[in-house]
């Protein structure tokens, strides 16, 4: 079936493919700015690169409560998000999220006026903010693939794409911020993870052709429509294809770099929407006997 | 304990959409927001083409996703099996809108409540009043009209139905009405796959 032969029924009182809409653009926002600011907060805490720290705590910090509260309906009450760690992830990504910030703060402090402080302790909020950070560049993967109502959501690769997304977004931007040199040495590493990332993309693309009525249409949605161009051109083309043949052909080179993180930058933005745009409700359609092929 | 649920029989429902005017009236619900809808579908061609009518509701769900996500603990199964939403504690997150697989989820967003029935803005004494139990910005659906059950009265749209197509009652109980339907005439939940065990179910 193509998507031509699909039925979308929006808001009709026919049975038939809804779009998610619930989540909407500030929501993606919101979650493109979570996992660049806490990718490239991990990348810098392992380089001590102060600029790409107080970046990364700075888009996560701000960027995101920001789109967040944009899209909250009742914004005054957003404390209590932080409720339920026990069963959802939004709860356990906020208090990931406020991990990060609070020893991501802590460590930052540490490492510009801390001089006689113990390099233990250093170590010990590094490696608190460090998971915290690697918290929030998975949990909004975990929070969307616990969704069995959105059938291109609902599998393992969304929490890996976030975090390899994630990854690979903060370090093309903390190359961009390093010296000439020093980003250069880091090239290989960036090219590993373009690599795994178009492996993803080929997983994600096989997982939903060959996966149930609703995962098999977003595919379609995503390869047959308007939403083609931005797909293939942006996030496979620029922000995968072309940073991996720059980095690999001209590692040393600045205008190379900068295309390179520009590119990521913009395919990841691109599949963070997309990715919302994408995702459908399946009809309800199982339940009636009467209709053909049941 | 009770696990109150609901039967649809596809045969008897006539599309006429009794319940969802009946269901809009009980819960002062605004312009554009529906707690049930009564669907349609078309198959087959001349002669042999037919339509087929399928109300859906929240299917309150035992093992319910919607309630799983929330963050805030808004989302709660009562005594009875009812899945409900505490306003006071929802923050209008989305979240349990993206995880119910049957899109019955409504946000109640604050344009909902200025349009007015009519769409001129006016708001009627009925609407003011109706509307007073409803936070703007929260995320809310059907709740079998908790209210009328507390009362041992059935839901509106059930009372309403002029073909008997809604049968509503106790699960747990073998002798209800809609144990015995189900039992009877192989009542089959909606999308079983989604692993959300229902307690909405249809017969044909
Ligand atoms: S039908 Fe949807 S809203 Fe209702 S209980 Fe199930 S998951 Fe929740
Ligand atoms: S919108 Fe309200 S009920 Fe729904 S998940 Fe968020 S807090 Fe819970």
């Amino acid at each position: 079936m193509a998507i031509a032969d699909r039925v979308f029924s929006g808001d009709t009182l026919r049975v038939g493919y809804r779009f998610q809409r619930h989540w909407d653009n500030s929501m993606a926002y919101a979650f493109y700015c979570c996992e660049v600011g806490a990718g490239l907060f991990f990348v810098s805490l392992l380089l001590d690169n102060l600029a790409g720290m107080v970046l990364g705590l700075l888009l996560v910090s701000t960027g995101k409560p920001y789109f967040h509260l944009t899209h909250m309906g009742v914004p005054m009450k957003s404390w209590r998000a932080m409720l339920r760690p026990d069963r959802s992830w939004i709860s356990r990504g906020l208090l990931g999220l406020m991990g990060m910030v609070g020893f991501g703060v802590l460590a930052l402090l540490v490492m510009v006026f801390g001089e006689g402080n113990s390099p233990t302790e250093l170590w010990g909020l590094k490696l608190l903010a460090g998971g915290c950070a690697l918290v929030c560049a998975t949990y909004q993967g975990f929070a969307m693939s616990h969704s069995s109502a959105i059938a291109i959501w609902n599998s393992a690769i969304m929490p890996l794409s976030s975090l390899l997304y994630a990854l690979s977004s903060g370090l093309a931007l903390a190359m961009l911020l390093l010296p000439a040199d020093t980003a250069a040495g880091l090239a290989p590493i960036l090219l590993l993870l373009l690599l795994g990332l178009a492996l993803v993309q080929l997983m994600f693309l096989h997982a939903g052709w060959h996966g149930g009525p609703g995962a098999r249409t977003s595919i379609e949605l995503l390869l047959q429509t308007f939403y083609a161009r931005w797909y293939l051109g942006v996030t496979v083309t620029a922000g995968i294809a072309l940073p991996a043949l720059l980095t690999w052909a001209a590692p040393t080179s600045i205008l190379a770099q900068l295309l390179s993180g520009i590119g990521v930058l913009a395919g990841f933005f691109a599949w963070r929407l997309l990715i919302f745009k994408i995702g459908v409700y399946e009809p309800i359609m199982t339940m009636n006997p009467f209709a053909p092929g049941r | 304990m009770a696990r109150m649920g609901m039967v649809f029989d596809l045969k008897t429902c006539i599309g006429c959409n009794a319940c969802v005017v009946a269901c809009k009236q009980e819960n002062s619900l605004p312009d554009g927001v529906f707690f049930t809808k009564t669907l349609s579908e078309e198959y087959g061609v001349f002669p042999l083409a037919n339509r087929v009518y399928i109300p859906t509701i929240c299917n309150h769900c035992d093992d319910a996703p919607c309630e799983k996500v929330c963050p805030s603990g808004a989302t709660y199964t009562r005594h009875d099996g009812i899945v409900m939403v505490d306003d006071a504690k929802c923050i209008g997150c989305s979240s349990c809108a993206v995880a119910c697989p049957y899109d019955q989820r409504t946000t109640m967003d604050a344009d909902n409540f200025l349009k007015g029935l009519f769409g001129t803005g006016e708001i009627t004494p009925f609407e003011k009043e109706g509307y007073a139990r409803y936070t703007p910005g929260t995320v809310t659906k059907c709740d079998f009209c908790s209210q009328r059950v507390d009362a041992n009265l059935d839901p509106a749209c059930v009372v309403t139905c002029p073909t008997n197509a809604r049968i509503f009652g106790d699960l747990d109980d073998p002798h209800s009405a809609p144990s015995k339907m189900i039992r009877e005439r192989n009542g089959r939940p909606p999308m079983p796959e989604k692993n959300t065990r229902p307690k909405v179910y249809y017969v044909n």
